[in-house]
């Protein structure tokens, strides 16, 4: 595969996701959903709501940034991957679902490059929606009166980042099952199959250093996740990538 | 420009379940020529095209396309091929024009050649009018129109085309005829499927029929009465199966 390819691809499929509703609305409903259901949870336990305490649980009494930061990082570890998944799944299944693949046959620009370019965009786009979900939180924070009552906690909004974007590392298999599938649907199974394994192990406290499951751990509970841990994740992107060039080379219309 | 046929198949068979599938075709197309296949649905004709392009691999056989063996064939040589089988590169979120660029780029055009090579492609198909709206809001033939557009933009010297007039007006069917006698006569070797008979005997040097996935003759495009002789020889072939069975 040429660096010529890799780049005329990744242009390309820069153009399809910018030009994409399904790119811009996914990122609206994450940054904004998250944002707002945050907002709502923070104030409802303010109010004394015992349902949302307890949904809570050790977060319940944590006060000012740690605590809003680590409401963001329980549903973002879930929805965050949700949402992740099916913008891949879209990415990769679209081309089946719409028959576009037979139009990515015969090109000097090779089909391996074009999966790979997909997964640079979507890598890039993840780190778009990180930088805007820790934007949205910020304000949140401001407009909770954090920003004077808790100076000193701000740090703790650097954890937002780091979390989508292992979100969105660990959710790269769907590229893959969505190839193999041939369309969304199988995509967003293995999406599902994916918070599934992270949220089950992650409330039971185990799987530190398994891929899928660190990340959400480390959104719960970050003393229980060796930093060295949440370095194995890019095994995960790095291992399924692979895989979809794979795919995406050896690929036949014969189904 | 080189010698080689554009597309050549040697004993191509690839099977299926149930028996569908091509079996031990051998099909060349010159450059300059303009090869037309016809048969009835499930013939072959999509079969045997995907293994000229590489996106199906044969049980047995060779296919080549300019001279180089399909399962090798590099970023150059698939520079000089164009196709459209079954979808059209549209994608409905991009524009008409933003469609054609980007299949420029994936043929292998620099920056520069693209937005020349589109310009010519919009206006030769007649795309003026569309160039701005969202493919997912165009009609099937104006889909079709800039999916052979966005085909034959970096003037291919090897093509192939299943049922392209498909959905297209007759004001469609016209342009495209011209745009392939023309690239025929500029040397493009042009590997075409159609239903429409009369439509292939207009542009077609020559005409193959194929039946339940093996080639039974050829039809002569200048001759009287194609569609007799079509099924003349798709009843032959039937008959002489079904007593062989």
């Amino acid at each position: 595969m040429s660096g010529a390819g890799l780049g005329v691809a990744v242009a390309v499929e820069a153009r399809k996701a910018i030009a994409s509703r399904v790119m811009a609305s996914t990122t609206a409903l994450l940054v904004v959903g998250v944002g707002v259901l945050a907002l709502g949870m923070l104030l409802a336990a303010a109010s004394g709501d015992e349902q949302v305490l307890a949904k809570l649980g050790p977060l319940a009494g944590v006060p000012g940034w740690a605590g809003l930061v680590g409401v963001v990082l329980q549903i973002t570890a879930a929805a965050g991957v949700l949402a992740f998944g099916v913008a891949l799944s879209w990415m990769f299944g679209r081309e089946f679902a719409d028959g576009t693949v037979a139009a990515l046959f015969g090109l000097p620009v090779s089909r391996p490059a074009i999966a790979l370019g997909k997964l640079v965009v979507y890598l890039a786009w993840s780190v778009a929606v990180a930088v805007a979900l820790t934007g949205v939180v910020a304000i949140v924070g401001v407009a909770m009166g954090y920003g004077t009552t808790d100076a000193a906690g701000a740090g703790a909004i650097a954890r937002i980042p780091v979390l989508v974007v292992l979100s969105a590392l660990i959710a790269v298999p769907a590229a893959w099952v969505a190839t193999i599938g041939r369309g969304l649907l199988p995509g967003i199974a293995a999406t599902v199959g994916i918070i599934v394994v992270a949220q089950v192990s992650a409330l039971a406290d185990i799987g530190a250093w398994v891929p899928f499951v660190a990340p959400a751990l480390w959104a719960i509970a970050p003393d229980a996740v060796p930093a060295a841990a949440l370095l194995v994740v890019p095994s995960v992107p790095l291992a399924f990538g692979a895989l979809c060039a794979l795919a995406w080379s050896r690929l036949q219309l014969d189904r | 420009m080189s010698a080689a046929p554009r597309f050549e198949g040697r004993g191509v068979a690839r099977a299926f379940r149930g028996g569908a599938g091509v079996h031990g075709i051998d099909l060349d197309v010159a450059a300059g020529e303009i090869h037309a296949l016809v048969g009835l649905n499930g013939a072959g004709k999509t079969t045997l095209m995907r293994l000229f392009l590489g996106m199906l691999r044969p049980d047995s056989g060779e296919v080549r396309v300019c001279g180089v063996d399909v399962s090798r064939a590099d970023a150059a040589t698939w520079a000089r091929v164009g196709q459209l089988v079954e979808h059209p590169l549209a994608y409905a979120e991009l524009t008409g024009r933003a469609n054609l660029e980007v299949a420029a780029r994936l043929h292998g055009l620099d920056r520069a050649g693209v937005r020349a090579a589109v310009d010519r492609a919009i206006d030769e198909f007649d795309l003026g009018r569309y160039a701005g709206v969202r493919a997912g809001r165009l009609s099937l033939g104006n889909r079709q129109r800039v999916g052979i557009a966005g085909a034959l933009l970096h003037e291919p010297e090897a093509i192939v085309l299943d049922e392209p007039t498909n959905g297209l007006d007759p004001a469609g069917v016209i342009v495209l005829r011209e745009s392939l006698l023309r690239r025929a006569a500029a040397g493009a070797g042009i590997l075409v499927s159609s239903h429409h008979l009369d439509e292939v005997a207009r542009v077609a040097d020559r005409i193959t029929v194929l039946n339940d996935g093996r080639i039974i003759g050829s039809l002569d495009p200048g001759g009287f009465d194609l569609e007799r002789a079509f099924f003349a020889l798709v009843h032959d072939d039937d008959a002489t199966r079904r007593a062989a069975a």
